[in-house]
Formats: C-alpha cells, structure tokens, sequence
C-alpha cells in the first residue's frame, strides 16, 4: 500500500512539473505568472534529486554508509569533524552561493525568461549538481583532497598545473567583473557608496569587538553589527539629502574602481582578523536571510513575468551583451546552472566533515539544486518589472544613447516601452539621481527585490529602503569574494614565487605580502579599470570571459570525474559525468572562438580592435580621444588572449585527459582507483 | 511543537556552524582548554588562516 501511494505521489510530481514546463514553454502573451517558474523548477528538482541522483548514488559511487568518512578516520577536532548531515548542507550551501546565481540570470534575462529558466534548471539536475556530487564524493573517498590534487594524481602532472593556473586566472577575471558590478552599482549614488563605505568600519569595531571586548561570541557580534548596518542604510538617505556631505560619497566610476582596488589591497594585508574575517561572518548572514526572505516574497506576492518568453535579442543583438542565444546564455548563467568553481568547495571544507558516506547526496546534489533555485528567484526578480524599465536600466550609453530621451526611443523602438518621466519617477521613487545605463546586473535586481518586498505591504519609504537593502546586501557579498580572493591569489602567487625566491614563499614577510598583493590587486584591478572605461558597459567584455573561464574550470573538474568513473567502472557510466563535458566543451570553446574571432566588433574581441584601429586610421577619431582609443585596442586583444590561454590550459587537460581514457580502455594504461582503504566506521547514530 | 524545537535547535546549531563558534568549542575540547580571550585568539590565527587560504565561490 506503501509503496503504491510512493508511486502515486511521484506520479503526480511528475504531472504537474511537467504541466508547469509545457505551460511556461508554449504560454504567449499574457504574461505568466512566476508560480509556473517556480512549480515546474521544484518539481524537476525532485524527480532529479529522487531518481536520478539517487541512481548514480547507489550504482556509479556505490556510497556506503558502512565505510568510515575521512572526518571519522581523521577526526582531529580542526578540519576533520564529522558533523551533521543539515548543518553541513547549510555550511556547503552558505560556501556555494555566490553573486553569480543573482546576477547571471539578470543578465541572461535579456532573452527572455524561458531559454534561462530552461537551462538553469537542466543544467542543475544534469550537469551542475552531478559536477558537484561526483567530486565531494571523489574528494570524500581521498581524505579530503583538493581537485588540484586529485587531477595531478588521477590525470597526470600536466592536469595538476593546468588546474592551478587556470583558478588563479579565473579568480582575477571573476574579482574584475564583481569588482564592476558593485562599481556601477554604486556610481553616482550617495546613499548605496555611503552605506557600503559605513560596511567597512562597521567590521573593523566587529574585529575588535571579537578580539578584545568580547572573544568568541560571533553571533552576538554579528547581530550588532547587522543593527549598524541596517541603521546605515538609514543614515544613507540622510546623507544622500545633505548638500553638505553627499558630495563626499558621490563618485564616478573611476574613483569607485580605485576605492575598491585600494579596498582589496588593504583587505589582502591587514590582519584577517580585523576587516575580513567580520565582514564575511555578516555577510554570510545577511546572505542566507535575504534568500530567504526572497523567497518567501515571492511565494507570497507571486509576481507576474513581463518580460516575454523569448526577446527579439536571441540573434545577438542584446544590449546588455553581445552575442547569440547559443552559446552565450549558456555561458551567462554559469553558477546557476553548474559552475567549475563549486568543485574547489566541493573539494575543500565540506568532503573532510561529511560522518555517512549517503550525507553526499542531498549535501552533494542537493545543495546545488538549491543554488539553481536561488538563480531561478533571481530570474523572477529580473522579469518582474516591465521590460522597459529593465532594459533602461541594464544597457549601456553606448549602445542606447547618452541622453534620456535618445535611450527611451531606442528602447522603446525594440517594442519595449519606457518613457523619461517614467524613469525619473522610479529614481525618485528608489532615492537615487538616476536609473539609466546602470549595467551589471545588481540595480536591476535590486528594484526586483524592492518590488517583490514592497508588494507585501509598504510604502514608497519602504521601496526607497528595500532598493537599498537590496544593493546592500549584493555589494557586501560582492566585496566579501574580492577581498578574500584577493587574499587567495596572494597566496597562490606567493607560493609560486617561493619556488623562484624562498622569502617570497612566506606568507607573514611584510615585502612579500606587499609585492604579491600590489601584483593581484593591479591585475583584476585592470580588468575593472578596462570595464569602467569601456564605451559599452564593461560587462560586454568581462562578464562573458568570467562565464567562458568559470565553465572550462567546470570542464577540468568533469574530467577529473570521468577519469575516475572510468577507473571504477570501465566505460559503463562515463556518461554520468562525459554528457555534461561534452555539452561544456561545445558551449565553451564556440564561445571562446566567437569571442575571439567573431567579424562582429560587438561579440569578437579582435574585430573589435580591427574597427577601432580602422578608426583612428581614417581620422575618425578626435585627438583628444586617441590615447583611449589606443588602450581600449589594447584591451580589447588583450581580452582574445585571455581568452585564448583558458582555451590553451583547458585544451592541454582534455587532451591529456582523451590519451588517459584511450589508454585505459584499450588496456595500455593501469587503471587504478586511488582510493584510501575501507574502514568500517565506528560512529553511533547518536554522535551525529 | 517539538518539531518546531527541534527545527529551532539545528538552525542555530547552523549558525553557529557558520560563525566558527561549533568549531571553538571542538577545538577547546580537542586540546582539553578552557574558554579565554588568549584561546580565542589562537585558535582564531588557526582557523582563519586555512579559511582564507581557499577561493570562495562566485
């Protein structure tokens, strides 16, 4: 009977997900309604989680609960503690979140809500959570290693240098673009720099509170500091009103870029414990309560989507940026779909704290699922407000016009309409100078969230002071990966450079920290200060070279997982993880080439370069303009070999990777698993 | 009700999963110390330092 009313009950879960995905999908012109979205991603998510994840659980990684995990064999009271199974999954879903599932869907949105809903859900269940899954459970069964470590000794020492060089990479062009989001952000606004600026004392009197005052009571430091940061926001629009003092927050976006470069500089060398450490306890909290709060709002109000299923954009015409619906909304929406830089905290804290082999799935898959989700409120949150107003907001000048009746006619000439009133209005409504051209993602999102929140019951106060929780909360998080990333590739560089100079190897020499923090901060800072200066926005530029290298981190994290199906398996279950590599392949390296080689200057980097320089040959260019143009043709070739080196690294572990794979299954190479020995665990039920 | 306690229960042992509180007391008690500001500040140099030695997700 039991069993009946199981099948019963999944029977109807696949009905109705499949009821949700067919409306969304063949629905048109009245706008539908977000429940859809968000039924249909609930439903997929756990057939997913329930078969599928399921099946590779028990048949390709055979967990078993009877073998001890590294946090009970290695038990040492620091990393190694086996913990339990909700926890963890809230501390692995807390590392996983980053801004990438908010602002890639805003971004992707300018096709419409479908293509991106579509593949944030499909690409979590098939290929993200699997991604993630495979490696915790790969990292899990080798005491807790790193998927440097893992490609070294499973692929070869081609694999492990490959991975260490493509993450520092990464790990610059993801701090440029976040860098430019929180700046344009911010530009312009001295209500969002003011309360951003008040973050940073706000976290230091925390570290000081921690360290002296009160040692060890986080959460009670943490809610006091969240009570200054909410009257911060307060404080905010008094300061935005004061003729006296909004002068000395308002900045463009030059000085925004190198007050945050100045800010990761200082964030990479203080002492953790009086700026970072603070700053990203609160940011975590704030983080994990307003996706919450998101998504009660949203279950709640139950907005309707105006933006339409599919935009006139899907040719590559977008604003926001350039390209076509393949690749590029599958390069957009990287973290919310799957995301190479999951397998680094898949492959970090989480494997060494895991007590039953069986916690990896819902941890594993689950928590990934989850992330998807965050994506898919986020995409809601975009297509709330009318398409207009959402394309005023995210296109840049030099694409819709300078003046606000020149970017109305242009929006308003693509089908959607907008007027100047109308954003006057809304600027006025949020407290702020303006709402045009105010590309990146996080403003857009921020009305989202004002609108859904307000929608429960409020004012236009209450708007004022939702859109700048809203840009609160993404540029704290945002600040909280470029200073502790900054602090990463510090050490990355610093324990290359040991190699060449053994005092620059070690990480409390003051020159070495200085030296290797200067070269970290100089290197994203470019790339921001690149974004800035750039006629179309920046995000044109640098979002998708963050996707494309982000993607292929995914790519060397597949391999490394198919390596290891194949030595356990043969070639019976490689699919699991060699479908979703195959897909990332063909995605990544189109859109690397068309980033590359397009003879579109909007969407090839050096056709680009090619238009400029014809420019300036022709005298097209003023002379008071020829120096940036000189600089934005270096950039813009500098970006295509960016570009070419990830495809370069990630073409050496794929090659390397194919020979292994040939080689094993032809029988000229070992395959050997290299996994720790089993252990029959001795934890009790209750000491979880 | 007790399930609500119990819900209770683990979203503040999250919490203090999150804010390294769990992992000072495992530390107090991996070593067998007692709580101070000195111990706090040394296991902080620990802890911290391996935290933010590793990239944080975008």
């Amino acid at each position: 009977m039991k069993k009946i009313a199981g099948h019963l009950a999944w029977g109807i879960v696949s009905l109705v997900g499949a009821g949700c995905l067919g409306a969304i999908a063949v629905d048109r012109g009245e706008p539908v309604n977000s429940m859809w979205l968000v039924l249909a991603a609930v439903c997929v998510y756990l057939i997913g989680f329930r078969f599928y994840a399921k099946f590779v659980a028990a048949n390709v990684m055979m967990l078993n609960d009877k073998r001890a995990t590294p946090a009970e064999r290695l038990r040492n009271g620091h990393d190694f503690e086996p913990t339990n199974k909700w926890i963890l999954f809230g501390h692995h879903f807390a590392a996983i979140a980053g801004p990438g599932p908010l602002v890639g869907p805003t971004l992707a949105a300018q096709f419409g809500y479908l293509p991106g809903t579509l593949w944030i859900i499909i690409g979590a269940v098939l290929g993200g959570a699997v991604q993630d899954f495979v490696i915790l459970f790969a990292s899990m069964r080798r005491d807790g290693k790193t998927l440097g470590q893992m490609a070294k000794e499973e692929i070869g020492k081609v694999g492990g240098f490959t991975a260490l060089v493509t993450v520092l990479l990464i790990m610059i062009i993801l701090l440029a673009v976040v860098a430019l989001v929180v700046v344009n952000a911010l530009k312009g606004s001295p209500w969002g720099t003011f309360t951003i600026a008040a973050t940073m004392p706000i976290a230091v009197l925390m570290g000081l509170y921690l360290r002296y005052w009160r040692p060890g009571k986080v959460l009670e430091c943490s809610v006091l500091g969240f009570v200054l940061v909410v009257f911060s926001i307060f404080a905010g629009e008094w300061v935005a009103h004061s003729p006296t003092w909004a002068p000395w927050f308002t900045y463009g976006g030059l000085g925004l870029a190198i007050a945050v470069i100045v800010y990761g500089f200082l964030a990479s060398t203080l002492p953790v414990w009086l700026l970072l450490a603070p700053r990203d306890y609160l940011s975590t909290f704030v983080k994990l309560g307003v996706v919450l709060m998101l998504g009660v709002g949203i279950l709640f109000v139950r907005p309707d989507l105006q933006l339409p299923a599919f935009t006139r954009f899907v040719d590559g015409t977008g604003p926001i940026f350039a390209g076509k619906i393949f690749p590029f909304c599958f390069i957009t929406i990287a973290c919310g779909a799957i995301s190479g830089f999951h397998s680094l905290i898949s492959s970090g804290t989480t494997p060494k704290m895991i007590a039953r082999e069986w916690h990896a799935w819902p941890i594993g898959y689950g928590s990934m699922l989850l992330e998807s989700f965050v994506a898919i409120m986020a995409m809601i949150a975009a297509c709330a407000r009318q398409p207009g107003v959402f394309f005023a907001v995210n296109s840049p000048a030099g694409v819709v016009g300078l003046t606000a009746d020149a970017a109305a006619a242009t929006i308003t000439g693509w089908g959607f309409a907008v007027t100047p009133q109308q954003m006057t209005d809304l600027a006025r409504q949020v407290g702020e100078e303006t709402l045009w051209h105010r590309t990146g993602g996080a403003p857009s999102l921020a009305l989202g969230m004002a609108h859904i929140f307000t929608q429960i019951g409020g004012s236009e106060a209450v708007l004022r002071f939702w859109y700048h929780f809203a840009i609160m909360f993404e540029a704290l998080f945002i600040l909280t990966v470029i200073d502790a990333g900054t602090r990463v590739g510090r050490f990355m560089l610093q324990d290359v450079l040991g190699h060449v100079w053994a005092p620059m190897g070690r990480i409390s020499w003051m020159p070495g920290v200085i030296i290797s923090s200067l070269a970290i901060v100089c290197a994203w800072g470019y790339f921001l200060v690149q974004g800035v200066l750039d006629p179309l926005g920046g995000i044109n530029s640098l979002w998708p070279l963050f996707g494309i290298a982000n993607q292929l981190l995914a790519a060397i994290a597949l391999c490394v997982a198919t390596t290891i199906l194949l030595k356990m398996h043969g070639p019976r279950y490689m699919w699991v993880t060699l479908l979703p590599l195959v897909w990332l392949t063909i995605v990544t390296y189109t859109a690397a080439w068309q980033k590359m080689f397009s003879e579109l200057p909007r969407v090839g980097f050096l056709a680009q370069a090619r238009q400029l320089e014809a420019a300036l040959e022709a005298g097209k260019i003023a002379a008071a303009k020829v120096g940036e143009t000189n600089t934005l043709i270096f950039n813009a070739r500098l970006d295509a070999a960016v570009c070419g080196i990830f495809l370069v690294l990630v073409t050496a572990i794929l090659v390397d990777s194919v020979r292994l794979w040939i080689g094993i299954l032809n029988g000229s190479r070992e395959r050997t698993v290299r996994e720790a020995p089993f252990v029959a665990t001795q934890l009790r039920a209750e000491e979880l | 009700m007790a399930a609500l306690r119990t819900f209770g229960r683990m979203v503040l042992a999250l919490l203090r999963e999150l804010s390294d509180e769990s992992a000072y007391e495992r530390h107090l008690r991996a070593h067998g110390r007692v709580h101070s500001g000195e111990e706090w500040r040394r296991f902080c140099e620990e802890r911290l330092r391996a935290k933010y030695a590793r990239a944080k997700c975008c």
